[in-house]
């Protein structure tokens, strides 16, 4: 053995690459999320569960919903949900952008990539594209099974359906910068799991995701108004059906643009602090 | 063997250099003054328990944490200014840093090599090489985390060694592996050594540094407390002692007489029955038993006891509070 670790070793042979580009750095580290993903699709399944129950358990029983008095008038229920659900997969999943940080900063990998001479950056940027990318995945698959199984058919059809996905990432890709931050300052999973549940959670019900905000208890609608995922439930839920009113898209943009760029500086700046 | 050393520029420059290191965090002075080298081609071992500073000396010769206060270079690079640069010549291993579960052996060994800017073919070719070398290419495709506890250690000094590094830090490298992959890494180390890597090591074992180590550095309470060669420093702190117990109905104190009469500096055992001795060397092992037999104390049992690192400090904390304030 040693004669070949000689060889592999020796001055002679010394291996010296010249290093990578920032963009190479991100791919190939998106790659390797990815590639983690795929050989261990568990943490897909996993996010789908909690939006795939509440798709069938809330197209049961608010069913009747579709016929109150502040529900929009010729909507079913189904089409109303389906767009609050991408949201909520959308929450949800955004954890899991955190709880990964963590887990590669536990684990020693972090340290191991800072060690080497690539921008810190790039791993988070590769964590925060690989979760995008299991995003779209998680909303397809949400898609397919509303429209296959529970007669999903909004009046936006088809192009409203898809920016709808592309709204609902876009709070996932802003609530994900948002997860890297606190990863990056917390550098434990379990307070950003209590954040997601404790927060997270019942701000999705204290919004226009479930049940028209006027619906709501007068306090109640009080947080809807100001909790900006009704904003981004109602943007989603105008493209989706079609309303000629989209008024909500542009401050729901804005919205996900700032806390975005909030996230990506508070992540950064976490990151940089010694291990 | 000297002369067909390849003669390198900097050849007398240390690889390893701390000179005054100081970090505090907060009020806790985690590390003081700390000043050592190690030239190229050295192995400097860095002794001490859990919480004496090892950890945060090597994060800071990483430039993993900013250090306070003074200088430390690796490989000529000031690690507060030239990070970067020093990144591309030094690998970490074990808590330092560490492989991807997730990932097959193989992968783990694409990833970093294609980070240092190898293509998608020399990096692999590079992680077939090392997967011969650290005999694990039966083992390529499988996922790190299904690895034991020696092939994960080979993995990961596979995978610090892919750039082809010229300083490596290595983090208790044989903690909880069985005795003959601990050899087995011992034996790849010192061919690395004499390759020319320059190694810095932290263990808890005196034994390791003793086999490994060019230098040691007693480290305990964030200071170095002592350093020089493993016989040096035996020979300052530790040293071997015979530990005997009597058989019952036997004096221990006319046993210590016994042994002080021979020059030696018995102690009595707190469980009253055992009786320490230091020796100078083995054979006088054979002293013990010759002096209590002349005076017909029998023993039940001898015991031979090696400088233990415990030795070191209950020596060097002795020592540190005999200097004068």
């Amino acid at each position: 053995m040693t004669s070949t670790l000689a060889r592999a070793q020796g001055s002679a042979t010394a291996i010296r690459w010249p290093g990578s580009s920032l963009w190479s750095q991100i791919m190939i580290l998106t790659e390797r999320s990815l590639g983690a993903l795929i050989r261990d699709p568990q943490i897909i399944l996993f996010g789908l569960l909690q939006p795939i129950v509440m798709l069938f358990l809330f197209t049961q029983v608010f069913a009747n919903l579709g016929s109150t008095p502040n529900f929009p008038p010729g909507i079913s229920y189904v089409d109303y949900l389906v767009p609050a659900v991408l949201v909520d997969n959308a929450v949800q999943s955004s954890l899991q952008s955190g709880v990964g940080l963590v887990e590669d900063l536990k684990n020693g990998v972090v340290s191991r990539l800072r060690s080497l001479p690539i921008q810190p950056a790039s791993m988070l940027v590769a964590r925060s594209l690989s979760d995008l990318t299991r995003g779209v995945v998680q909303v397809v698959v949400i898609l397919l099974l509303a429209t296959t199984m529970l007669g999903y058919s909004p009046g936006g059809g088809f192009g409203g359906m898809a920016a709808s996905l592309f709204l609902a990432l876009m709070v996932g890709w802003a609530l994900g910068w948002v997860f890297l931050a606190f990863g990056t300052w917390l550098r434990r999973a379990e307070p950003m799991q209590n954040i997601s549940f404790i927060a997270l959670f019942p701000l999705m019900f204290a919004s226009s995701a479930y049940v028209p905000v006027a619906d709501l208890p007068s306090w109640l609608q009080v947080v809807a108004q100001v909790n900006p995922l009704t904003y981004a439930v109602d943007a989603t839920r105008a493209v989706a059906l079609g309303f000629a009113n989209t008024s909500a898209v542009v401050p729901a943009i804005v919205i996900c643009s700032i806390i975005t760029a909030a996230g990506v500086i508070f992540a950064i700046l976490g990151f940089r602090r010694p291990l | 063997m000297t002369a067909l050393m390849p003669s390198r520029p900097d050849d007398r420059q240390p690889m390893i250099e701390a000179i005054d290191v100081s970090k505090t965090f907060g009020s806790v002075c985690a590390l003081d003054s700390v000043t050592l080298s190690a030239p190229r081609g050295s192995v400097l071992a860095l002794l001490g328990h859990n919480g004496a500073g090892k950890t945060t000396l090597v994060n800071i010769l990483t430039a993993m944490t900013p250090l306070s206060s003074g200088t430390a270079r690796v490989a000529g690079f000031d690690v507060a200014t030239d990070a970067r640069k020093m990144r591309e010549v030094i690998g970490l291993t074990g808590q330092f840093a560490s492989v991807d579960e997730r990932l097959s052996g193989r992968a783990n060994l694409v990833l970093i090599a294609r980070l240092l800017g190898a293509d998608r073919k020399a990096a692999k070719r590079r992680a077939d090489t090392l997967l011969e070398v650290f005999d694990l290419t039966g083992a390529a495709k499988r996922l790190a985390k299904t690895y034991s506890g020696g092939m994960r250690r080979r993995l990961d000094l596979a995978v610090c060694l892919v750039g082809s590094p010229d300083v490596i830090f290595l983090d208790e490298p044989t903690t909880g592996l069985d005795p003959s992959s601990r050899i087995n890494l011992w034996e790849i180390v010192e061919t690395l050594v004499e390759q020319g890597t320059t190694v810095l090591l932290t263990t808890q074992y005196l034994d390791e540094a003793d086999r490994l180590a060019d230098t040691i550095a007693v480290l305990s309470d964030g200071s170095v407390v002592a350093s020089g060669t493993a016989a040096q420093l035996k020979g300052q702190v530790g040293q071997l002692s015979v530990t005997v117990t009597l058989e019952p109905g036997h004096d221990p104190v006319a046993a210590c007489v016994a042994l002080e009469r021979a020059g030696m500096a018995p102690a009595i055992g707190s469980d009253g029955v055992t009786i320490t001795t230091p020796v100078g060397a083995s054979k006088e092992l054979a002293t013990v038993i010759r002096v209590l037999d002349d005076d017909g104390i029998e023993a039940a049992e001898l015991a031979f006891g090696e400088p233990t690192l415990d030795d070191v400090y209950l020596a060097l904390a002795k020592k540190t509070a005999h200097q004068p304030a």
